[in-house]
């Protein structure tokens, strides 16, 4: 169980760093664009998404401001940030390399 | 300046940041429900329903919000254990800046906290003994001018005072000092410090009793009316061995047999930092004290200071307003009693006897020790500023690879609270050693005096707060430089950042030498205000002289006999052997006190709207006075045992108010109407000048100086002065000799006269320790500061020598490039410390008696040494120029 949870959250992080790659969004937001890349497969919970959204804003990959939403209410956009760009990179490049590694692993 | 004050709010934003999450949060977490809900409503739902399954969906907000808080508390946590270890392994790979640094903020925080800890057992009553001293009040006579101190009020003023205020109740009174008196019981003869008070003092104060009871508000002050005496808890241990039976006994004081009613709770010692050994009521000053200087009923003559407690509801204000409304009342009911000084009413303090010397030394040290502290600060600012120049290239890093420059600044401003923090406690531990060294400063007071100097939580809140605030001041700005750094132009060469660094350095370094210079000055012109107030300059030799304060109503034969006591004991003293001289007088020099004479010649008519009289002081002595202290005689001849009552009324002036009178004359046989004394008006015969003595240590000059024969004159208080002839002490013999009278008057303290001058002349002799000790501690900070500074701009420029070296400069040549700098800082400072000391000389000028706030000497002497030792800390790096040879050139990059 654990170990699944933190397989999961390395995935949830890559997730919303992927999700937030076309721009910025609030936190319902994320969630939305992260069950449309999947074709539903996750449906993100509040209670796993806004600790992941403020531990990557902590570390500083993320920033967010306050802006009007779309329907002219204040809400919090997630922006990445050049760091935030650069772990995208490094953490899409190694989970396909894990990908790859389990897909071969699983073919032999 | 708009840039540094939003930098400064970012800080104190980061600072407060726990809060904000909290807002934030909940901000998020609504906006979503409602971003979830208008999701329903467009999918069909009614309001009502899309809000409960939104908040369905979101699960509970509760659990979310821990989430988040773990996240966010990690982090902080983490960023702050990274930061302090940071800080920690920063500091030990620089040992010696980070000692440097704290030694400094040691001495600035040690020397703030001990002035602290003195002020707080000056000013603060020990709540242990005093209920609520907040609400209490001192009332007097306010103090020639000054801001501070009280002179005594008249006993009628507090009977009136009490009667008319609105603002103030339990109003008590007791005189200004405490009085020596002498107790016999069954266990012997001692000597005790005993205040005299109204009996409502305890109810007051709000104390208990130990055991037994303290005066009650209703018994009566009326002159002989109540016998009774209360003990000190500290007395009846020692001199009654704790007995409770003591309670109800009779005691004799000063012969007079009173009983004792109680005794007062453990730790409470009155009013003032005078330890008293016992109380007595107002009912008994006249029989225990033997005068009150203008007795009960006499308007001008002050004796009594008055204290009282805010009525509920009553401020501090209105109860100024309301005496002072009183004073006005009184003055036109009494027009010509009234006292030249008006009421003044202070928040109570145990500040001995409310004398401004203790809050001018107070307030002096006070100024000192915040200048060391800001010299501490400019020190580390500009260390700290170093080393940020070392780290730019690390700031900047850090940058470009996309640490926030908040993060960076934090981590600056902790490894400043973690120095700071060190030097606090390092302070801390100064301060103990610096208030031992500052009280042993103090002279051997006449009366015991008991100060609670604790380290208590206000001391240590106070040195941490110091601390704090120090690191903010001494880290902000070079932390804000530091993390300034611009990524492109610090990664291609210590370019524009860095000089604008030196120059921001510089301003430290100049602010350190004038501060230093400034404290220097002070403490020369102390010791120059010192040697001008040493006996010898004030006229007179206290070596071999001791001093017996006796009061001669006291004889067992009762009073008026004073001039026939004084003759027999003067007999019997002169023929003890080891005795040199023996006299009697009033008034001692440097005592600081003053017996108010009016002059005037006969038949002199003042010019309309001038004084009636010259204002003079006066004294009353014995024959001998003069030769015993060594004031020359100038003229004409010292009193006789002849000059007594039934003969020609005689005295001696000073020279200063020889000339005043008789400018080019001789003084000698010509009349005098002396406003004071026994014989108030008469005309009396001048027969001698005398040489002027300082009789008070802050005179500014020297005033008119009236000398009377004690055989003409009536005084109680009188001083027995006795010279011996090879510099022991003959205080045994005189002891013995008082003993020995038929009736021998009450023999109240022995000193020497050293002893008793040392006291007036404590403020400038604390001055010219603490303010020279800490200046030169100042310059050396200074000479560090320089050295910093120099070795920086070598380093710098160590390519630019170099290539100068190799193309023939002469080696003084890129010295003076150096050294110019170097001196130029120098001065600068030097310039400023000297506009500066000059302000200051001007605002301590009334404690430096006969020396001008701008002594030449003392100015030079201080530029002087500035100048050697601060030059003497660029030595280093200068002569590390002369080695620089061409091939370092291109080693330096």
């Amino acid at each position: 169980m654990t170990q699944r949870a933190s397989l999961l959250q390395g995935t949830l992080d890559l997730l919303i760093l992927k999700a937030l790659s076309t721009g910025e969004l609030h936190g319902l937001g994320v969630s939305r664009r992260i069950e449309q890349m999947t074709g539903g497969t996750f449906a993100v919970q509040p209670g796993s998404l806004f600790p992941a959204l403020h531990r990557l804003e902590e570390s500083g990959w993320l920033t967010a401001e306050w802006e009007a939403s779309e329907n002219n209410r204040r809400a919090k956009y997630y922006k990445l940030t050049k760091a935030g760009k650069r772990q995208l990179g490094e953490a899409a490049e190694q989970w396909n390399r894990i990908a790859l590694a389990m897909a071969k692993a699983l073919e032999a | 300046m708009a840039a540094i004050i939003a930098r400064v709010a970012s800080v104190i934003r980061n600072l407060t940041r726990r809060s904000r999450i909290e807002h934030d949060l909940d901000e998020e977490l609504r906006a979503t429900v409602e971003m979830l809900a208008a999701e329903k409503v467009r999918a069909g739902h009614t309001p009502d329903a899309a809000r409960r399954a939104a908040l369905v969906d979101l699960g509970g907000i509760e659990t979310i919000k821990e989430g988040v808080r773990d996240v966010r508390a990690g982090a902080m946590l983490d960023t702050l254990g990274q930061d302090i270890r940071f800080a920690v392994r920063l500091l030990l790979r620089y040992p010696l800046f980070a000692l440097t640094a704290v030694l400094s903020l040691a001495v600035g925080i040690g020397a703030n906290t001990a002035v602290f800890t003195i002020g707080n057992g000056l000013l603060r009553f020990s709540p242990v003994a005093v209920s609520d001293p907040d609400r209490l009040v001192d009332i007097g006579r306010s103090f020639d001018g000054l801001p501070i101190g009280f002179n005594p009020a008249s006993y009628p003023d507090y009977l009136d005072l009490r009667r008319r205020t609105t603002t103030l109740e339990h109003v008590y009174a007791h005189p200004l000092f405490p009085k020596d008196m002498t107790v016999e019981s069954e266990s012997g003869t001692e000597k005790v410090v005993g205040d005299v008070v109204t009996t409502n003092y305890f109810s007051a104060l709000g104390t208990r009793a130990a055991i037994g009871r303290l005066f009650l508000p209703e018994e009566s002050d009326a002159q002989g009316a109540s016998p009774l005496v209360v003990l000190s808890h500290r007395y009846w241990v020692r001199g009654f061995n704790a007995d409770p039976g003591i309670v109800g006994q009779t005691v004799r004081l000063n012969r007079y047999p009173v009983t004792v009613v109680g005794v007062a709770a453990e730790g409470f010692q009155g009013t003032t930092v005078v330890a008293v050994d016992l109380w007595v009521p107002m009912s008994m000053v006249t029989f225990v004290t033997g005068s009150t200087p203008g007795g009960l009923e006499d308007r001008r003559a002050g004796w009594v200071v008055m204290g009282a407690r805010l009525k509920p509801g009553a401020s501090i204000e209105q109860a100024t307003a309301d005496v002072a409304g009183i004073d006005q009342a009184l003055r036109s009911e009494y027009p010509d009693q009234s006292h030249p000084q008006p009421f003044r009413l202070l928040p109570a303090s145990p500040m001995a006897d409310k004398m401004p010397l203790a809050a001018a030394a107070l307030l002096l040290l006070g100024a000192i020790a915040s200048t060391v502290l800001v010299i501490a600060c400019a020190n580390v600012a500009g260390l700290l500023l170093a080393r940020a120049s070392g780290r730019g290239r690390e700031m900047a890093l850090r940058l470009a690879v996309g640490a926030n420059r908040s993060r960076l600044i934090r981590q600056l401003l902790t490894e400043t609270l973690l120095l700071f923090a060190i030097g606090a406690v390092a302070g801390i531990a100064l301060a103990r050693a610096m208030t031992t060294g500052l009280m042993s400063l103090l002279p051997a007071l006449p009366v015991p005096v008991h100060l609670s100097l604790v380290l208590d939580w206000r001391v240590v809140a106070l040195a941490c707060s110091l601390a704090f605030v120090a690191a903010l001041l001494s880290g902000l700005a070079p932390a804000l430089h530091a993390s300034r750094a611009d990524v492109s132009t610090v990664l291609k060469d210590e370019g524009h950042g860095a000089s604008a660094r030196l120059r921001m350095r510089s301003a430290f370094v100049v602010a350190q030498v004038s501060l230093s210079l400034v404290l220097v000055f002070v403490g020369g012109l102390f010791t120059r205000a010192l040697q001008q107030a040493s006996p010898t300059n004030a006229g007179f030799d206290a070596r071999g002289v001791e001093v017996v304060s006796i009061d001669a109503s006291l004889g067992r034969d009762g009073d008026a006999a004073s001039p026939s006591i004084a003759r027999d004991l003067l007999d019997r003293v002169r023929h003890i052997p080891g005795v040199a001289s023996a006299s009697m007088s009033r008034m001692l020099p440097l005592a600081n006190e003053a017996m108010g004479m009016g002059l005037s010649l006969p038949g002199e008519v003042p010019r309309p709207g001038a004084l009636a009289q010259t204002p003079g002081s006066g004294n009353i002595v014995a024959p001998g006075y003069f030769a015993t202290l060594r004031i020359p005689i100038r003229a004409g001849r010292d009193f006789t045992d002849q000059d007594a009552t039934g003969a020609p009324l005689v005295a001696i002036v000073g020279e200063a108010a020889a000339l005043r009178f008789w400018p080019g004359e001789d003084p000698i046989g010509k009349q005098l109407i002396v406003n004071g004394g026994s014989r108030p008006g008469a005309s009396i015969r001048v027969v001698g000048v005398a040489h002027d003595v300082r009789y008070r240590a802050l005179d500014f000059g020297t005033v008119p100086y009236v000398y009377l024969p004690l055989g003409q004159h009536d005084t109680s208080n009188l001083s027995l002065i006795v010279r011996s002839a090879d510099g022991r002490s003959v205080a045994g013999g005189v002891r013995a000799a008082i003993a020995g009278m038929r009736a021998p008057p009450q023999a109240v303290s022995l000193q020497s006269l050293d002893d008793l001058v040392a006291v007036a002349l404590t403020p400038q002799r604390v001055g010219a320790f603490v303010a020279g000790g800490l200046g030169l501690v100042g310059v050396l900070l200074a000479a560090i500061g320089i050295y910093g500074v120099t070795a920086y701009t070598v380093s710098r420029r160590t390519r630019e020598i170099a290539i100068r070296t190799a193309l023939g400069a002469q080696p003084g040549t890129v010295v003076g490039l150096v050294l110019r700098q170097a001196i130029s800082l120098t001065a600068i400072g030097c310039a400023i410390g000297l506009v500066l000391g000059a302000v200051a000389g001007q605002v301590l000028s009334m404690l430096l008696v006969g020396v001008s706030p701008l002594d030449p000497a003392t100015l030079g002497g201080a530029v002087v040494l500035c100048v050697v030792v601060v030059l003497a800390g660029s030595f280093v790096p200068v002569s590390r120029v002369m080695k620089i040879a061409a091939s370092d050139a291109l080693r330096s990059e």
